[in-house]
């Protein structure tokens, strides 16, 4: 077995070929998200904003008691609903608006979502998820606290 | 090691003093049925953890010709059985476990081998001595010193240390009062014999997304321990470092962590440690700053 070195062999001309084929690679990677769905570059018809998205709780808590500032515009003037995947029914409906706004409090225990949709149900043209973090624990050892020099956090 | 049966006795006492009264607690609660009194179930914690943080700290070394530990990742492994855990680098095993406090069996290693791992040689014209000072080249057969213009530089550099692995009981206390620790290990290795007790106290103040938590900590070292790490050996003496021997002694530190939530599983962290250390190590001739000191900023992940 040889190892041939000229310029003109195919081996070589393969190897040469092979930066062009990762830089080829990477950049259609970097611009398939675009070419794939040019819909994600613009806006979405319809954006629900909701305040805080994260509620703590802590050791010895049980709840999260939660005032949520709610808020969607939409390019377009429709009939949406504001619903929940806690309860069946619509926490409100707005008829043919481009924007809503409310305020909505809440006792909760564990992550839920909002989203917006027309008021027969169906679609989900907007959603948001709210976050239960738990910290701390009743399981001391979860809570201990290592002496060592490369911990330090 | 009188002491350390002492030790180990109050606390084999303590654990089966427990047991009786456990069982009772257990019977009570399995007995009475009180639903408008229920405590509220929680959902089950995973039996692993696992984070890591990316960021930017710094370990203090105060040993002599040695770098300090520069900290860019801290990962967080751990995993959490009914009885048995492994946290970072600790095996334990849960002996007691009441409303007040839960003791614990745990296997660890020391960590004053760390500070030994980043050492460095430099070529002096003199030699060190306790307290920091320094002193004309040592000759350690003869005792005497010798005359700079006698003797080329010769080398001054740390010398080596083994881990060693510690077998002891740890006491957790927690209420509305924040956390304690109390702690208590010996070498069972046979690397220094030594000894190690422990007590830490600290009080997470927690408002929304944010948590505070000081802490405060004192640590006794045996003499066995010190010296192993902090001494300088009769064969370790050379032309640079005195002989010395490490005593036992108490140690503080201070420390402060703050997290910031930004979702479920990302938080911004930050900490902050101060450690005093006890006098006698402070004065080895292996240590340069009588202090520790240690601070991490970055962005922890927990999966």
């Amino acid at each position: 077995m040889s190892l041939d070195t000229s310029p003109a062999s195919p081996g070589s001309s393969d190897m040469l070929k092979l930066p062009r084929l990762i830089g080829l690679v990477a950049a259609l990677l970097l611009v398939s998200p675009a070419l794939v769905s040019p819909a994600r570059a613009a806006d979405p018809p319809v954006k629900l904003i909701i305040k805080p998205l994260l509620c703590v709780i802590d050791k010895g808590a049980t709840d999260c008691v939660v005032t949520f500032d709610i808020r969607w515009k939409s390019a377009q003037p429709g009939e949406y609903c504001l619903n929940d995947s806690v309860q069946a029914t619509p926490l409100r409906c707005w008829p043919s608006a481009l924007n809503g706004d409310m305020k909505h409090e809440r006792t909760f225990s564990e992550d839920f979502r909002f989203w917006l949709g027309a008021p027969a149900g169906g679609e989900r043209v907007s959603e948001v998820k709210i976050e239960v973090l738990r910290v701390g624990s009743d399981d001391r050892r979860r809570e201990r606290r290592s002496r060592h020099v490369w911990d330090v956090l | 090691m009188k002491i350390q049966l002492k030790i180990a006795a109050f606390w084999a006492v303590a654990a089966l003093a427990q047991v009786p009264a456990q069982a009772q607690e257990a019977t009570a609660s399995g007995s009475s049925q009180q639903p408008d009194n229920a405590p509220v179930v929680l959902p089950e914690e995973k039996r692993w953890r696992i984070g890591a943080a990316l960021g930017y700290g710094l370990r203090s070394n105060p040993l002599i010709q040695s770098d300090d530990i520069p900290i860019a990742i801290d990962l967080d492994l751990a995993w959490f059985g009914d009885r048995w855990f492994f946290d970072n680098g600790d095996l334990g095993v849960e002996l007691i476990d009441n409303s007040a406090f839960t003791t614990n069996l745990v296997a660890r290693l020391n960590s004053d081998r760390a500070f030994f791992s980043k050492t460095n040689t430099k070529y002096v014209t003199f030699s060190v001595m306790p307290g920091g000072m320094t002193g004309a080249l040592f000759n350690p057969v003869t005792g005497e010193p010798v005359p700079t213009e006698d003797a080329p530089p010769q080398p001054l550099k740390p010398p080596e240390r083994d881990y060693a692995i510690e077998l002891g009981f740890e006491t957790l206390f927690s209420g509305e009062w924040g956390q304690a620790t109390l702690r208590a290990f010996h070498d069972v290795s046979g690397t220094h014999h030594g000894y190690e007790i422990s007590a830490d106290y600290s009080y997470r103040i927690a408002r929304g997304r944010f948590s505070l938590s000081p802490l405060l900590g004192v640590s006794w070292k045996s003499a066995e321990l010190s010296d192993y790490y902090w001494g300088v050996h009769p064969e370790e003496a050379s032309f640079t470092l005195r002989q010395y021997d490490a005593k036992a002694g108490l140690g503080w530190e201070v420390g402060v962590s703050a997290n910031y939530y930004l979702t479920k599983s990302m938080r911004l962290a930050l900490s902050a440690n101060y450690e005093e250390l006890q006098h006698s190590v402070a004065m080895s001739p292996l240590v340069e700053d009588d202090h520790v000191t240690g601070y991490f900023a970055g962005l922890a992940w927990q999966f």
